[in-house]
């Protein structure tokens, strides 16, 4: 880690398309995400969200430009290792919560410990301590299919969670949920990123989700358009992020 | 559109997934063709009569097992069919098609795929029948020329027996659609998968399984005392085997997987966690294609064990027979030299014996094998011979009231309890002690029931019984055969009119007697084949089918992060337990029946046993190779 910093974005360019047809997703996009941030990146559709999420997150490579995940440049180094920064240095929360249903709730979020070889005794304990913080102790034994959205996407994030994580990155993690289990979820979410000071990036349409955040982004044509950071109370910075994007007019989803 | 058209067109476009069934449906018709052409051919009539109707009767009763086999394959194969085609079924339903108007779509679609395997199946079936004959006949070690030959019979029964069955689960199918739900259909793929099963009910699984399974093997091993009651004895057997690796499977492996899951220290260490959630989530549904796979892995060491069995059988039987070339038997014992000499004008003697012999009516004679004769012989002379001829001797001398079966080679006997079988002799009682099949006095001890008893107890049967001299002579030029048995007719038919002739036992050195043997060895190793055959690639075809419904749950996991070398490890470990435990109950099961089969046979089949359990082994391992790396391409690791 450089100065803090968990990820340092510098001119991100991401193209797609043939050669004779290009169509520039990312238009050189400057980032720096420090341990103790809680950024959402808004914008409307076509924007850019995902694409910046998904190279951020090591799922996709740019085109052009740098980005250092734990001061690591991620285009510099091989699979095994993006492999292991992936591993040791992210967790991910995906919109359908992406649970597997072959296991327990206790399995699946022991299995990213049990595969990274620690052992069995740690793994027990540090699923008990997480589980606990996201209210999930109860539920431990039960499979994904007998448990309520919420209670699934509180299970990915501790899954995302209990390998200590440097950063957490949410694609639109409330985006399945009725309002209560996404508020539940947004509170566990603040209190980690406190309490742990694990970074978090959440990509987020919802204005109401976005006011959980420190810092927001609004993401337009493939550019951060502008900046918002929280102030006195929630509530007041959700109308001033309503007010951005009555401003900015299109389709925010 | 007409429903024909639309039925075409599906069947058309689903060729590919409909390949694999073809396939597998056609290859069940060459086998059952194959060997319902032995029963209508010509091939084997040059064996003789009695060959033939031996080798008919074993195809036959393979036959029988073959559609047994069938029967279950066609009923898992249209099965995995359906489920896999219910999701479109569903939506047909959901467009608002009547079920039944569904259901014979289906049918329509199952028939024209029925259609193409028997068409397929049938072609190759004659193409390659005349070539199964030939491997056949070259793996019995039997030189006749054999021509091309078609009949219309072999076809009409492979059909008959064909469309039949596959017609039942056609209309299985057809009955199922047009009693399901929408939501059923549409959730059909997924309907046979649950997550844990109830374990009470797996506890009672499990022990009632065992218990099927342990009495299955009682049966298999105790020992029997022939007739209808070891018969009915050993179908118990195999059924209650069968039965109880079903119940294996559904009780006792899904019981260990969920105990090993609870055990969160057990299961918490490295991909473990991954592979037995998986095998867990899918035993239920899975659990009958492993009890299938072992079921045709112990028929198949099974199958082996008795052909390699049968022909060891075949190369001793034929070798205690030749012990001698002629036995001469007569009342007087002084035709020692002149016998020499008449042998000796057309080759040397190798070795020859003499013993003395009393024979006793059947009627004399009260023991629970009857025969129609029983010969007697003391043990002083016995034991004399077999110093003579260079036999091993190791029988005690029996007590008063005991006896000694010397009996001959038989191929197979249901009668496996040997000892303390009681007789009555001439009034008295009688316990045989023993029972030995060493070739003492040759093809004689194959024709006539021998028993050894002490000197004192043959001086007294002496009394009751016919008196004879048995000769016996091992040629050294067995080409001399023909000549010296002419001859010694000749000078027997003088000694007759002189009153002491009684007969002449000759076995021919080139006799075909029991050539059907060797064709039934070669018969077993194609069921082998087949049944192992099957095993692998059913095996092969469910994980091949499973890994596509696994490749979202890999694909997340590649994008959380985890490391490809140990989902690749998990994929090697989940396969290799489905691969493995199947191989394991099987292992265990053949120890039962590959004893029962040498206990039917008198013989030691434990080298045979290990060579056909390490050749499944082999063929697994091969499935299970092209298994995990075509899961690995398929879920993208």
């Amino acid at each position: 880690m450089n100065d803090g910093n968990v990820v340092r974005v510098k001119n991100l360019i991401k193209d797609y398309g043939a050669k004779n047809f290009k169509m520039r997703a990312l238009k050189g996009i400057d980032l720096t995400v420090y341990s103790n941030d809680f950024i959402a990146i808004m914008g409307p559709s076509g924007s850019g969200k995902t694409t910046l999420l998904n190279i951020l997150s090591t799922i996709d490579k740019p085109t052009l430009g740098e980005v250092f995940l734990g001061g690591r440049d991620i285009g510099k180094v091989s699979n095994r290792e993006l492999a292991k920064i992936r591993r040791d240095k992210i967790g991910f929360i995906f919109q359908d919560y992406n649970l597997l249903d072959t296991m327990t709730l206790q399995d699946n979020i022991a299995l990213p410990l049990a595969l990274n070889g620690v052992s069995a005794k740690e793994c027990i304990q540090r699923v008990e301590a997480v589980s606990g913080m996201f209210g999930l102790g109860e539920h431990l034994n039960k499979y994904p299919y007998q448990l309520s959205g919420g209670q699934k996407q509180r299970g990915a994030a501790c899954r995302a969670l209990i390998t200590g994580p440097e950063i957490l990155f949410a694609d639109e993690p409330t985006g399945a949920l009725d309002s209560k289990a996404g508020k539940d979820l947004l509170e566990c979410l603040k209190n980690i990123n406190e309490s742990r000071n694990t970074a978090i990036l959440m990509v987020t349409h919802d204005p109401f989700c976005a006011s959980y955040a420190k810092d927001v982004y609004i993401l337009s044509d493939g550019m951060i358009k502008c900046k918002i950071s929280a102030g006195y109370s929630r509530k007041e910075f959700y109308d001033r992020i309503i007010d951005i994007q009555t401003s900015m007019g299109g389709d925010f989803s | 559109m007409k429903m024909m058209e639309l039925a075409f067109k599906n069947f058309k476009s689903n060729m590919k997934s409909y390949f694999s069934l073809i396939i597998s449906l056609a290859f069940t018709i060459i086998v059952v063709f194959d060997f319902q052409n032995i029963l209508y051919t010509d091939t084997f009539k040059m064996l003789g009569e009695k060959n033939t109707r031996q080798i008919h009767t074993a195809v036959s009763a393979i036959s029988f097992v073959l559609v047994c086999f069938i029967f279950f394959f066609i009923w898992y194969s249209t099965n995995v069919f359906l489920n896999r085609r219910k999701k479109e079924i569903g939506i047909y339903i959901f467009m608002g098609f009547p079920n039944e108007k569904v259901g014979r779509l289906y049918m329509i679609e199952t028939v024209l795929t029925g259609a193409s395997a028997l068409g397929l199946g049938l072609a190759a079936g004659v193409l390659t029948t005349h070539l199964f004959q030939m491997i056949t006949l070259a793996l019995s070690d039997i030189a006749v020329d054999i021509d091309f030959q078609f009949t219309l019979r072999p076809v009409l029964n492979t059909v008959g027996i064909y469309l039949i069955i596959y017609l039942i689960f056609t209309l299985k199918g057809y009955v199922n659609i047009t009693g399901s739900s929408v939501l059923g259909m549409i959730t059909g793929a997924r309907q046979n998968e649950y997550v844990r099963q109830n374990i009470v009910l797996l506890v009672f699984k499990t022990l009632l399984g065992l218990g099927v399974l342990g009495t299955g093997f009682y049966l298999a091993v105790r020992e029997g005392e022939g007739g209808v009651e070891s018969q009915i004895g050993i179908v118990a057997a195999v059924v209650l085997v069968t039965v109880g690796v079903y119940m294996v499977f559904g009780g006792a492996i899904p019981f260990i997987f969920q105990k090993a899951a609870g055990n969160k220290r057990f299961l918490y260490n490295k991909q473990r966690c991954l592979w037995i959630n998986n095998m867990i989530f899918r035993m239920k549904k899975n659990y009958r294609t492993y009890a299938m796979v072992c079921v045709l892995a112990l028929c198949s060491v099974t199958a082996l064990a008795a052909g390699f069995a049968m022909r060891e059988r075949y190369d001793n039987i034929m070798k205690f027979n030749s012990t001698y070339t002629v036995q001469v038997l007569s009342s007087r014992g002084d035709l020692d030299a002149d016998l020499n000499q008449v042998i000796k004008q057309y080759s040397e003697i190798d070795y020859c014996s003499q013993i003395q012999i009393t024979g006793l009516e059947g009627s004399l004679v009260k023991a629970s094998e009857n025969a129609g004769k029983y010969a007697f012989v003391s043990y002083s002379e016995l034991k004399d011979l077999a110093a003579d001829i260079g036999k091993e001797f190791s029988l005690k001398e029996p007590d008063e009231g005991q006896i000694v079966r010397v009996t001959h080679m038989y191929l197979f006997s249901l009668l496996t309890d040997r000892e303390h079988r009681k007789m009555e002799i001439g009034g008295r009682d009688y316990e045989q002690i023993e029972e030995t099949d060493i070739s003492y006095l040759g093809y004689l001890q194959d024709q006539v029931s021998f028993y050894m008893v002490n000197d004192s107890e043959f001086a007294g049967l002496q009394l009751l019984g016919q008196n004879l001299h048995c000769y016996s002579y091992h040629i050294e030029d067995a080409t001399a055969y023909q000549n010296i048995k002419e001859a010694l007719n000749a000078y027997m038919e003088k000694i007759e009119t002189e009153g002491g002739y009684i007969g002449i036992v000759s076995i021919d050195p080139g006799s075909n007697r029991i050539y059907w043997v060797k064709v039934v060895f070669s018969l077993c190793i194609f069921v082998f084949l087949v049944f192992i055959l099957a095993a692998g690639s059913i095996m092969f075809l469910k994980l091949f089918n499973d890994s596509f419904e696994e490749k979202e749950r890999y694909s997340v996991m590649i994008k959380m992060g985890f490391d490809r070398e140990i989902l690749r490890k998990s994929i090697t470990a989940e396969l290799g337990a489905a691969y493995g435990i199947p191989f394991v109950v099987m292992g265990i099961s053949s120890c039962f029946s590959v004893h029962a089969l040498g206990m039917i046979m008198n013989t030691n089949l434990t080298a045979i046993h290990v060579g056909s359990a390490l050749t499944v082994l082999a063929v697994f391992l091969v499935c299970y190779l092209v298994s995990v790396s075509s899961y690995q391409k398929n879920v993208g690791v």
